[in-house]
């Protein structure tokens, strides 16, 4: 009988297609401007591999993600070694609807530097930390197709950790030490429920059919929130403090929308979280309600030389709490680091062969005194080898204890270091 | 003899075609497929001679207001995936979405930009956009033409669109199956900017079908070349094949 079934399934095997593909690179930073006792540099290998089977409306996929930091195989360990696997699902679709089971990672958003409502899924902070990857979350779904929206019901099935390198990694946000005590960060999360307990969304999308036609999503989701709360506990006799992530029930509405007016294109995301949970924190002290918006502006200038294009790109970033009585209130303890920022940059795009391209841009935190100013350039050569390579500078605040600060906070003398960086990355594309 | 210049001036007159009636005939030859999947590929050649290939696999949905399309970009492999939606509209500025794999993100894009290179190649978007005669405006009639001891029809088109990358098109069409072998642009400034060559045609269940584009730019000496493979016409497509859905299948 096993034969018979496994010549079965190889045989049904043969019916469908499968398709490859990936990447093998090499992903480096310098570090020109940094606290000391941190690295001044970085050397990781990354691949990722995405196979695909599609047999009719049946569709199968895997995507797996691993990378190897050259700190890893000393004795200056950064905890940024590992394997990931970011897909595994089967889906299912008929006439007008789609099943969904498995292991993914969902897109929400219209805005192009910080999406507030791309809350699906977790970041994975052992990746280059200024442009974190996101991590695959189990999740059942089934989606119903009108003519121009769609219906989805999702249910994710466990609230992940939030991935972090360990010191002395430049984007481990953390310090070694504050005053005299050690400082580690410890990602498993505290909760008054069950991780497992399933966290569900209600999703309604779609597009108008108008002079100014707008993509629309509207979500509603009871279950865990994406934002972390984060509780030191500090243990004298040892002398350390650990950060623990405190992971907390909410109900939350969520928005985001793009306007094509001409050539320019109008986005808004938002979202408005009512915090359900009850003392979360070993302070006692619970979440507060809060609500975020972002704005964004893209307009673009084309053919502007030769057949190069100009993307003006502005957006603006805002996050509040309602109640703020006996509640863990301030962005600061919720490292929320877009609390009320504005971004200004540009895409410039060669249009050429090798889809060249320059982005480039500034974040002022108008709250905090903080700038940061990257610039990143992106070409192609030989049609299978993909170069990028970036700049990025980032002036942290000099008196409150932002994410930047804690990042450049030297623990010797408690001065805070402005941070520096190039970087290159190579990628052979299969 | 004033007689029989007037007489063959009438006869010239009954048999010459206005560059409106040609378009249509031109049009009509060409419409009716319903829909067709293909795949593409794409040759890039710089003023050097270097080659560089692009593959698509791509979907037309033919139909009155404005076609519908789909491309699905196979290589560059690190582009691979990557799909392109369009509803074309013939009164107003088209829909048009990108997928992007490596973010699993659907984004609108605006689409005035009409002239914009495709792909770095020497297309343009609206090159690459289905012949629709209520974009243009046509006066006056095509002129019979003789080129390698061939007869044409040589015609004149001007782009509506303000946004159109060309002041004037210049179309030679043959005087026996009304297909079009090659067409002159002429840019914003009214200069002569590229000249398409088309060929082997195909008829598939009775409808004419491109096989070749070349495209020479004049004024930077690059080619693109783009040829069809497989093409099927009639496949049964429909509206739901050209949702948005589709992008992320």
């Amino acid at each position: 009988m096993r034969p018979l079934l496994g010549l079965f399934l190889f045989s049904s095997l043969l019916y469908g297609e499968f398709e490859y593909k990936g990447y093998v690179g090499v992903d480096t930073q310098a570090y020109l401007t940094k606290p000391a006792g941190k690295h001044p540099g970085n050397l990781t290998l990354q691949q990722q591999l995405e196979l695909k089977y599609i047999e009719g409306d049946f569709e199968a996929a895997m995507n797996i993600y691993a990378q190897e930091d050259s700190y890893d195989l000393s004795d200056e360990k950064n905890e940024r070694t590992f394997i990931r696997l970011d897909e595994l699902y089967g889906k299912y679709y008929f006439e007008n609807d789609m099943l969904f089971c498995g292991r993914n990672i969902r897109f929400w958003g219209a805005l192009e530097v910080n999406n507030i409502v791309d809350t699906f899924n977790t970041k994975d902070f052992r990746t280059d930390g200024l442009d974190p990857q996101k991590q695959g979350a189990w999740n059942a779904s089934y989606t119903h197709y009108f003519e121009n929206s769609e219906l989805s019901v999702i249910a994710k099935f466990y609230e992940e950790k939030q991935e972090m390198a360990a010191y002395p990694y430049v984007y481990y946000f953390f310090p070694e030490k504050f005053g005299p005590l050690d400082v580690s960060y410890n990602p498993n999360r505290k909760s008054s429920e069950s991780l497992y307990r399933p966290t569900l969304y209600l999703s309604y999308s779609g597009s108008t059919e108008s002079d100014y036609p707008i993509d629309y999503a509207v979500i509603v989701q009871h279950g865990f929130d994406s934002q972390r709360a984060f509780d030191s506990v500090v243990d004298l006799a040892s002398l350390s403090t650990e950060f623990v992530e405190e992971v907390y029930l909410v109900n939350k509405l969520m928005t985001y929308n793009t306007m094509v007016v001409g050539s320019t294109l109008l986005k808004v995301e938002a979202l408005a979280t009512d915090v359900i949970d009850d003392n979360v924190s070993s302070s006692g002290k619970t979440v507060a309600d809060y609500y975020q918006f972002g704005l964004g502006i893209e307009h673009t200038l084309t053919s502007l030389v030769g057949d190069s294009d100009l993307g003006l790109l502005s957006e603006y970033y805002y996050y509040n709490t309602f109640d703020q009585s006996n509640k863990i209130a301030t962005d600061l303890n919720l490292f929320q680091v877009f609390q009320n920022d504005l971004f200004v940059g540009f895409r410039y795009t060669f249009n050429d062969a090798s889809d060249s391209s320059i982005i480039a841009g500034a974040i002022i935190d108008m709250d905090y005194q903080e700038q940061s100013y990257s610039f990143k350039y992106e070409t192609r050569l030989f049609d299978v080898l993909s170069v990028k390579a970036d700049y990025a500078y980032i002036n942290p605040s000099k008196d409150t204890l932002t994410a930047y600060h804690l990042m450049g906070l030297n623990p010797s003398d408690g001065t805070v270091s402005a941070h520096q960086r190039v970087g290159l990355n190579l990628s052979y594309y299969f | 003899m004033k007689r029989l210049l007037l007489s063959m001036a009438m006869v010239a007159n009954v048999w010459a075609i206005s560059n409106y009636d040609l378009a249509k005939k031109s049009d009509a030859v060409m419409s009716g497929y319903g829909d067709a999947k293909a795949e593409m590929v794409m040759t890039l050649i710089n003023a050097n001679g270097q080659e560089r290939q692009r593959t698509m696999k791509s979907m037309v949905l033919e139909k009155k207001g404005g076609d519908k399309s789909l491309m699905e970009f196979l290589t560059p492999a690190d582009v691979k995936g990557t799909k392109f939606l369009s509803y074309e509209h013939a009164d107003k500025d088209d829909d048009q979405w990108l997928y992007l794999p490596a973010l699993k993100r659907v984004k609108r894009i605006a689409s005035k930009n009409k002239s914009g290179s495709f792909m770095g190649s020497e297309f343009s978007y609206e090159d690459l956009s289905a012949f629709n005669i209520e974009k243009y405006n046509y006066s006056g009639d095509a002129q019979e033409v003789t080129v390698n001891g061939k007869k044409y029809y040589k015609s004149e088109r001007i782009p509506n669109s303000k946004n159109s990358g060309y002041t004037k098109q210049v179309a030679w069409t043959t005087t026996d199956t009304f297909l079009t072998m090659k067409v002159d642009y002429y840019d914003r400034k009214k200069e002569l900017l590229k000249t398409s060559t088309l060929s082997d045609y195909k008829k598939i269940s009775g409808v004419w079908r491109i096989g070749k584009i070349e495209m020479l730019n004049h004024q930077n000496d690059k080619k693109t070349i783009l040829v069809w493979k497989n093409e099927t016409i009639k496949n049964g497509l429909s509206d739901k094949d050209f949702n948005k859905r589709v992008l992320k299948r």
